[in-house]
């Protein structure tokens, strides 16, 4: 199993089928994404190199409104260089982006993106509050300070110096900045590095309040339970490709959402390859280890073939380990193991 | 237009703050017209040494406040990523070099004028009216044409490299340039090409009465292409990095 395709089902987890969440969120999203279905955002074939190095490699993607989507791969996988390219921060070397309908450098001045960048820094030397206001300032379609103030968990250090806060203030002052207008789409990457597990709950919290006002929200990050909890729809990249493309519980199964470890002698591969919803099996010795996207049907097909496996036991495999294996299937696809 | 002001706003607000540059911008000039100006007779550049001095300290003061703050300045918020931040703004993508260079200009205006006044009431300089200003804005425009330069370093160099290379390029510019010590002799042949001596002399030359030489605002104006030339150049080399 080398490729594990790029699905575009997009139901959404909560049930919504008009792409913006609830009849009742739907009231407040009449500032945002009145676009239809036309996509946000999208990737057309498009390539990032530096010297020899493909940073971004095809990529294909598109943003729908309303959708909160998470862009989940290892360091390295070419999530900064999308984000950059899609924020005009960076050209790409060939392909297309499109945002809005227009590109990505007029839709980022119209001020229909905010963002948060990890390399993004701040104005040293002067108050949050001031900070916030002068960036608010500049945003066609400002949002009342002190809601913003209030919204990022920030009012309650608003009159201290931006060069003299900690990390995870630093991050809430960052997110501040990206949320101080009315932007339809908010990128952010990495959003909750060196936040500890209660400000990163907080975060959430305020960003899915964000969220539930119609706005698009793509976000990248390696920490899988956010990207698991956070978002409608999740994007695997590795090696600047699309790797998989689906809800949180598409990407699981996709992996094969269940694993089955037995013992058996003479286990023969060619038949465990062989067995209904199998993804992968490895065998060592007597040890078989199979993960499958059907744990009842792999196991029946095991007992129907007269075979009697000893300490059988199925766990349910987490977005982690699907993740895991997915760039790991790709990563021995490309003949290159990973070696860290 | 609008966003380029609030900026420059914001930029204003941080500078009051910032002791470290107002010590070299307006105490040091300041404290050495005090120490000097009445220490000193006869002519320099035809004019009183206390006349010299207040358009040479003006001069010290206006491009050391150009040059030094502002290249450190814009290599830190480079590398911290202020820059990238603003991209993200609707901002035009000119705007934080512009705004840079109008604070270095309203600072520098401020220590020209203390300077003046000192000169005025302390150094007794006796002018005309017109001469006022004319000296004024002679050395702001000239003290404007570092920022460009620092712009560039700026821009080209990173924070630990920018300290010691602006303070090369600082010593050099007084130096070489008079400001220090007034030029005489073989100093002079290559000294009279800086833009440091062209502003203080072409600032005596009109305080004298005499007419002011066509080579020496000629070479205020190739220095200030020079150094937009270096600035374009370092800007646009790191479209894709800042």
């Amino acid at each position: 199993m080398s490729h594990y395709g790029t699905g575009s089902s997009t139901a959404r987890r909560d049930g919504g089928t008009n792409g913006y969440g609830t009849d009742r969120d739907y009231q407040n999203t009449a500032v945002y994404a009145s676009t239809g279905s036309t996509p946000v955002v999208s990737f057309v074939n498009v390539s990032k190199t530096y010297g020899s190095l493909k940073a971004v490699d095809g990529l294909n993607l598109d943003l729908r409104p309303g959708e909160t989507t998470a862009l989940l791969g290892p360091n390295g996988a070419g999530k900064s260089t999308s984000l950059d390219m899609l924020l005009a921060l960076r050209k790409p070397t060939s392909g297309k982006i499109t945002m809005f309908g227009s590109d990505p450098y007029h839709a980022v001045k119209s001020g229909r993106v905010g963002a948060m960048l990890q390399s993004g820094g701040l104005m040293p030397e002067v108050t949050v509050r001031e900070l916030v206001t002068l960036v608010t300032t500049l945003h066609p379609k400002p949002e009342p300070i002190d809601l913003t103030l209030k919204r990022a968990g920030i009012d309650k250090f608003a009159d201290q110096r931006v060069d003299r806060l900690s990390g995870g203030q630093t991050q809430r002052v960052r997110f501040a900045l990206a949320i101080c207008g009315k932007s339809e789409l908010i990128v952010l990457d990495e959003p909750t590095t060196a936040m500890d597990v209660e400000t990163r709950r907080l975060f959430w919290d305020s960003m899915k309040a964000e969220v539930a006002e119609g706005r698009t929200l793509l976000f990248a990050t390696h920490y899988l339970e956010e990207a698991d909890q956070a978002a409608d729809r999740i994007l695997v990249i590795n090696r600047g490709r699309l790797l998989a493309d689906g809800t949180p519980a598409e990407i699981k199964a996709k992996a094969g959402a269940r694993r089955i470890t037995f013992h058996l002698d003479r286990a023969d591969e060619q038949f465990l390859l062989g067995l209904p919803g199998l993804v992968n099996v490895e065998v060592r010795r007597d040890f078989v280890q199979i993960q499958t996207s059907d744990s009842d049907a792999t196991l029946y097909g095991v007992l129907d073939a007269g075979l009697r496996p000893r300490d059988i036991e199925v766990t349910g495999l987490g977005l982690e380990q699907a993740f895991i294996a997915i760039t790991a299937e790709d990563d021995r696809a490309n003949g290159t193991e990973e070696t860290n | 237009m609008g966003g380029t002001l609030a900026l420059t706003r914001a930029e204003l607000m941080r500078l009051t703050r910032n002791k470290r540059y107002f010590i070299f911008t307006v105490l040091l000039p300041v404290i050495l017209y005090l120490l000097l100006a009445r220490q000193f007779t006869g002519k320099v550049y035809g004019v009183s040494f206390g006349a010299f001095y207040m358009v040479d300290m003006a001069m010290l003061g206006a491009f050391s406040g150009a040059l030094n703050g502002n290249a450190i300045r814009i290599s830190q918020e480079k590398k911290e990523g202020w820059i990238r931040q603003l991209r993200l703004t609707s901002l035009p993508a000119y705007a934080y070099v512009v705004s840079k260079i109008l604070v270095s200009m309203a600072t520098t205006l401020a220590s020209i004028v203390i300077v003046i006044l000192l000169g005025r009431f302390y150094g007794n300089v006796h002018l005309a009216g017109w001469q006022w200003p004319v000296v004024a804005l002679t050395v702001w425009f000239s003290a404007t044409i570092f920022a460009a330069l620092a712009v560039a370093i700026g821009y080209k160099f990173a924070p630990d490299q920018v300290q010691p290379i602006t303070m090369i390029v600082y010593f050099s510019f007084l130096i070489l340039g008079g400001i220090w010590y007034p030029l005489s002799g073989a100093l002079k042949t290559v000294g009279q090409l800086t833009p440091t001596y062209q502003a203080v002399k072409i600032g005596t030359d009109i305080i004298e009465g005499a007419s002011v030489s066509m080579g020496l605002a000629i070479g205020l104006v190739v220095w200030l292409a020079i150094f937009i030339g270096l600035a374009v150049v370092a800007v646009r080399a790191t479209a894709e990095t800042v």
